[in-house]
């Protein structure tokens, strides 16, 4: 891997404090690429949203009361902020049924980031409040290279000058940014 | 978040527990619910102090004034909840580049023509002989190309305007004589009801402002003022049309205001209190009003238009996508 690899570039900026091309992937960041592709261009510029619309970002909308085990909130080099469960297992709570691959790829991604950058392993689990299930979720090769392409394409879409055109999604309706982004 | 409240009377405005009570002078006491409040307006002589001032900022509620003179004296505006560095950095560069300024001056008096042009072939269509004057309107259309200075776009933006308001002394009935534009004071009723609204529009517009990052005192068309949000100057002239002469048109018309509804008073001819309610009434009921939003696949109520339009701007700003100002499209 060249040392612009995106990749490379994380784990520069997750090491050295002093580096001069920083690039920050967050967890919430993994989600919207997975989501839309606009969605993570308009957070990535911090664009605020409507401070009216009820609909508040997915996922951070989720009652998860439901867990009550000992759960610690955990945040890493101000990137990742993960709940670990009282036997290390990596937890996270995934919003609705047409979101798994999103809620997925953030997890992977914390497990990812704890491997290869903090150097720990774990196990992670995908919690599904409304469904009382519970999915084990393990760092495969293959989840490996999710979680890397996408590392990748979040690098490729927040340095973009301008984002990409808006697209109808069925995730537009309760979008935080909808007035905002098909305004014109 | 889209409720104005209007206060008429004079008194005291006051925070009460967890509530905002207004004290009228002869000690009646009232409540006003905040929660869902975006902007109050204070139409009296109305005593308030900081304790007042914060919880309103805590619920991040305006409060406009209105005076006596040109109406609108000034807003008491809560600290912004958004505050972005780079927006603000985005819009004073675009204000510093001439040509970009230039281009979005322009659309915004593209869409004010477009708008005014809306209301006089409405009226054209039912027993009016406006051709004339669209045609005045469309000739300043053709004239503002894109090279032109921001004195000369304005030059271009008066003409249209004066065509159009000569329109009104024929829509308006009898015995409601408008002649021309004058201000501060307003020396007829017309012209006091097109300030009334005109003023309504701009703090509506304030309100809208308040609620993104833009810095309402950064515009392109208008210089940027220190003493009024001239970013809301801007944006005000294209919904002017569409809110304040409209309800104008309508209340004349159907003979909810008359004569008696105005005073001689400081130089000038102002709205009697009971001519401000029946103003408002109208005005607030046209902006609860909706329309389907060809974008937004919603309808939208007219007051959320402003809002959106604040959000094209800033997109704009922020993205470089075309920003195509509201032109009335129904
Ligand atoms: S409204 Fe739709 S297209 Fe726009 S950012 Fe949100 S999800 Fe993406």
């Amino acid at each position: 891997m060249s040392d612009t690899d995106p990749v490379e570039k994380l784990r520069r900026t997750a090491q050295d404090e002093a580096t001069t091309d920083e690039f920050r992937v967050t967890g919430v960041m993994m989600q919207y690429y997975e989501v839309c592709e606009r969605e993570l261009w308009f957070a990535s510029r911090h664009l605020e949203i409507d401070r009216d619309n009820a609909a508040v970002v997915r996922g951070t909308q989720v009652d998860d009361s439901a867990y009550d085990e000992k759960r610690r909130n955990v945040s890493i080099d101000g990137m990742i902020a993960i709940d670990v469960l009282e036997d290390g297992r990596v937890m996270e709570v995934k919003p609705s049924s047409s979101l798994v691959d999103p809620a997925k790829l953030q997890l992977l991604y914390y497990l990812w980031y704890l491997e290869h950058i903090v150097g720990v392993e774990r196990e992670g689990v995908l919690a599904h409040p409304t469904e009382r299930r519970r999915e084990a979720v393990e760092l495969t090769p293959e989840n490996e290279q999710w979680v890397e392409d996408a590392i990748r394409g979040v690098h490729d879409i927040v340095t973009q000058e301008t984002p990409p055109g808006a697209e109808e999604k069925p995730f537009c309706e309760s979008c935080a940014y909808h007035d905002f982004c098909w305004s014109c | 978040m889209t409720e104005n409240y209007h206060v008429f009377s004079d008194g005291r405005l006051e925070r009460h527990n967890d509530t905002v009570r207004l004290v009228t002078e002869d000690d009646e006491k009232k409540y006003l619910p905040v929660e869902n409040a975006e902007a109050v307006f204070l139409h009296g002589q109305i005593d308030f102090n900081t304790r007042l001032v914060s919880f309103l900022n805590d619920h991040g509620v305006a409060v406009h004034i209105f005076g006596w003179n040109d109406y609108y004296a000034g807003s008491v505006m809560p600290e912004r909840g958004q505050t972005s560095g780079r927006t603000v950095t985005e819009q004073v560069r675009a204000y510093d580049d001439p040509e970009h300024r230039r281009q979005l001056a322009r659309k915004f008096i593209r869409a004010s023509i477009h708008n005014m042009r809306a209301n006089v072939s409405y009226y054209d269509n039912r027993d009016h002989d406006f051709g004339s004057v669209i045609t005045r309107l469309d000739t300043q259309q053709e004239r503002l190309e894109p090279g032109l200075e921001i004195n000369e776009l304005m030059g271009v933006e008066a003409t249209a305007r004066r065509a159009y308001y000569s329109t009104f002394d024929d829509i308006l009935p009898d015995g409601f004589v408008f002649g021309g534009r004058e201000y501060n004071p307003p020396k007829n009723e017309v012209n006091s009801l097109i300030s009334f609204g005109n003023s309504l529009v701009y703090a509506n517009v304030v309100s809208a402002i308040r609620a993104t990052a833009l810095d309402p005192a950064i515009s392109f068309l208008h210089e940027p003022g220190d003493r009024r949000y001239s970013l809301s100057l801007d944006i005000a002239d294209i919904f002017k049309p569409l809110l304040a002469d409209r309800v104008i048109f309508r209340l004349v018309n159907r003979q909810q205001v008359d004569m008696g509804d105005f005073e001689e008073r400081l130089n000038g001819c102002l709205l009697t209190e009971s001519g401000r309610e029946a103003y408002l009434k109208e005005f607030e009921q046209m902006l609860d009003q909706t329309v389907e939003h060809p974008r937004l696949n919603r309808k939208v109520s007219y007051q959320h238009l402003l809002r959106v339009e604040v959000y094209k701007l800033k997109k704009h700003l922020l993205t470089g996508e075309e920003y195509a100002p509201f032109e009335r499209w129904w």
